[in-house]
């Protein structure tokens, strides 16, 4: 490739795959910048592993088109793999090998050296004494880590990961988000599929959200989170003054306590209801939850929300 | 062909390998030494009327000269089962077994063509069969040197031999291959190789033990392997032919196939 890289890693046209009447997806349009941490919802059997399968080249396209960092997936997939990290869903390792061999094997192959692995293998826990083991003795959790490790140890430009926390404890899996937000501050690229609405809002750019292969919408996250209602519950001394509650939607008055959802500025809400007989205030923080279960409800609620 | 694959594939089988050429070699010397011991035993039995000629030969060989025990150490159940472990069982289960496990996937994300993966494992499992012949062979001429009755084959026709074996066997082995790029689970695949090679191994059986039935050994790929006539100086070219085109057939159809298949989540 020759000049600038291009601003989209991943770029689809009308990505399309059926299996015989099963439509897996339906034209799909989508771009993933550079330096971008892209989430990709759906819910169980939705085709987000169809669409990783098909931008890697295990499954070729019905219709429609991709390219990868520039390079179509037809007709360059080794290279693409090359420049990718790729962590498959439920990832499966040789049980007959330890830690180290596998990861040894796979990065030889890969042809790159792995350049990340001593300090993803610190960061996620897994002492040289793990790495030494049989793969068959892993816990499901060990096993998401090595697979978490194949996938960048080469530091790749682009990252691609389906379900990647799939399995982590919490305590790991907030270790592997801080090893994205490494990545995203590196410039790197990271496409991941999850149906965890926490971690997509803790990590990514942007999201789309796709349902029956077909795609739904497609987010910034940071503009949905400063868009989506918040839920707000005020206590009074005495009976609350409904008329200072600007932007409060849904209320409902119990006794001296009013809950309600509030959309838009918290700065000019709190100034309007500042009063000495406000008792208590609770503002629970802004979530996607919401806005993403439209997309997951029924297919006829799921039109109404788009 | 990736050397790394190469290596990794023979590495998965190093000890069943090693084991099977323990055995190729200990079965190959046996075969002269039974020869040199009952060769005598056996005529007289036959001669005498009190056993069927048919019965004392096994496929294309016998037990009355060295080239047809050869032949009979070759074809007997025990040398197939050892080379079968490569060329039919491993064969299949190589890729279909890795799709099932999810392996594959894992190997696929790597900078590797499909063809570049399917090339490396057919070249590790014709070089594991290639051993496996080369030990039985080489532990048939071992044995002949202890019996002392070398001077009973011409072992300048040993290579040839070794190559139409090579043949017979890269048939099957590229058969199974081709049966586990084309499905998803081991089962299915291993079963249909199987099928190939007891077709294959029942139809020669059938017509050297029944006169009448000879004809369906003219459909087996067994019958165009005969030790004993190349080591008599009369190889005939159309088995070699014969052997080839039938482990180039299947191997055409991988190459075909293999690129072009969806490989789904493995379920």
């Amino acid at each position: 490739m020759e000049g600038t890289p291009p601003t989209a890693v991943i770029s689809t046209r009308g990505l399309t795959k059926h299996y015989g009447s099963v439509e897996a997806l339906t034209s799909l349009t989508l771009e993933v910048n550079r330096g971008e941490i892209y989430g990709f919802l759906g819910p169980n059997g939705a085709g987000k592993s169809t669409m990783i399968r098909t931008l890697l080249g295990f499954l070729h396209a019905t219709s429609g088109g991709a390219t990868v960092l520039g390079m179509d997936i037809a007709l360059d997939s080794v290279e693409i793999r090359r420049l990718t990290g790729y962590l498959p869903g439920g990832i499966s390792l040789y049980d007959s090998l330890t830690g180290e061999q596998v990861l040894d094997y796979l990065v030889d192959l890969q042809g790159r050296e792995p350049r990340r692995r001593a300090e993803l293998c610190d960061r996620l826990e897994l002492p040289g004494s793990v790495l030494r083991r049989k793969v068959r003795d892993y816990s499901r959790g060990m096993r998401q880590k090595i697979g978490v490790v194949q996938a960048l140890q080469h530091d790749p430009e682009l990252a691609i990961l389906d379900e990647p926390t799939e399995g982590l404890d919490p305590l790991m899996q907030h270790a592997f988000y801080r090893i994205l937000d490494d990545l995203r501050r590196e410039g790197r690229t990271v496409f991941f599929s999850s149906h965890v609405l926490s971690e997509v809002e803790r990590l990514c750019d942007r999201v789309a959200i796709i349902r029956a292969g077909r795609l739904m919408a497609i987010h910034d996250v940071g503009e949905l989170l400063a868009r989506r209602r918040r839920r707000v519950m005020l206590r009074w001394r005495g009976t609350p003054d409904l008329s200072a509650l600007p932007g409060l939607e849904d209320v409902q008055v119990d006794g001296n306590r009013v809950i309600g959802m509030l959309s838009g500025e918290v700065a000019g809400f709190v100034r309007a209801i500042a009063s000495p007989s406000l008792e208590d205030l609770t503002i629970e923080p802004a979530s996607l939850e919401e806005a993403f279960l439209e997309y997951y409800a029924p297919a006829e609620d799921a039109e109404k929300a788009t | 062909m990736s050397g790394r694959l190469l290596r990794q594939t023979l590495r998965w089988q190093r000890v069943r390998l090693i084991v099977i050429l323990v055995a190729g070699i200990a079965w190959g010397v046996l075969i002269p030494i039974i020869y040199g011991a009952f060769s005598e035993v056996f005529r007289d039995l036959v001669d005498s009327g009190a056993f069927p000629r048919e019965l004392m030969n096994f496929g294309s060989g016998s037990l009355f000269t060295l080239p047809g025990a050869v032949t009979l150490g070759l074809q007997h159940p025990l040398a197939i089962a050892m080379v079968a472990i490569f060329a039919v069982g491993a064969s299949a289960t190589a890729v279909a077994g890795e799709r099932a496990s999810g392996t594959l996937e894992v190997l696929l994300a790597r900078p590797i063509s499909r063809l570049t993966l399917y090339a490396s494992i057919l070249g590790a499992l014709l070089l594991a069969v290639l051993l496996v012949l080369g030990a039985i062979l080489g532990g048939m001429i071992g044995g002949s040197v202890l019996q002392g009755i070398t001077d009973e084959i011409d072992l300048g026709q040993m290579p040839l031999v070794l190559l139409n074996g090579f043949g017979l066997w890269a048939a099957f082995t590229t058969f199974g291959l081709a049966a586990s790029v084309s499905f998803d689970r081991p089962g299915p695949a291993i079963g249909v190789s199987l099928a190939y090679l007891l077709a294959n191994y029942f139809l020669e059986i059938l017509g050297s033990l029944w006169p009448d039935a000879a004809w369906t050994q003219d459909y087996s790929l067994f019958h165009h392997f005969n030790p004993g006539q190349i080591l008599t100086g009369e190889l005939q070219a159309i088995d070699l032919v014969i052997v080839f085109v039938a482990a180039l057939v299947p191997m055409i159809f991988a190459i075909v196939i293999f690129p072009r298949r969806d490989l789904a989540a493995p379920a």
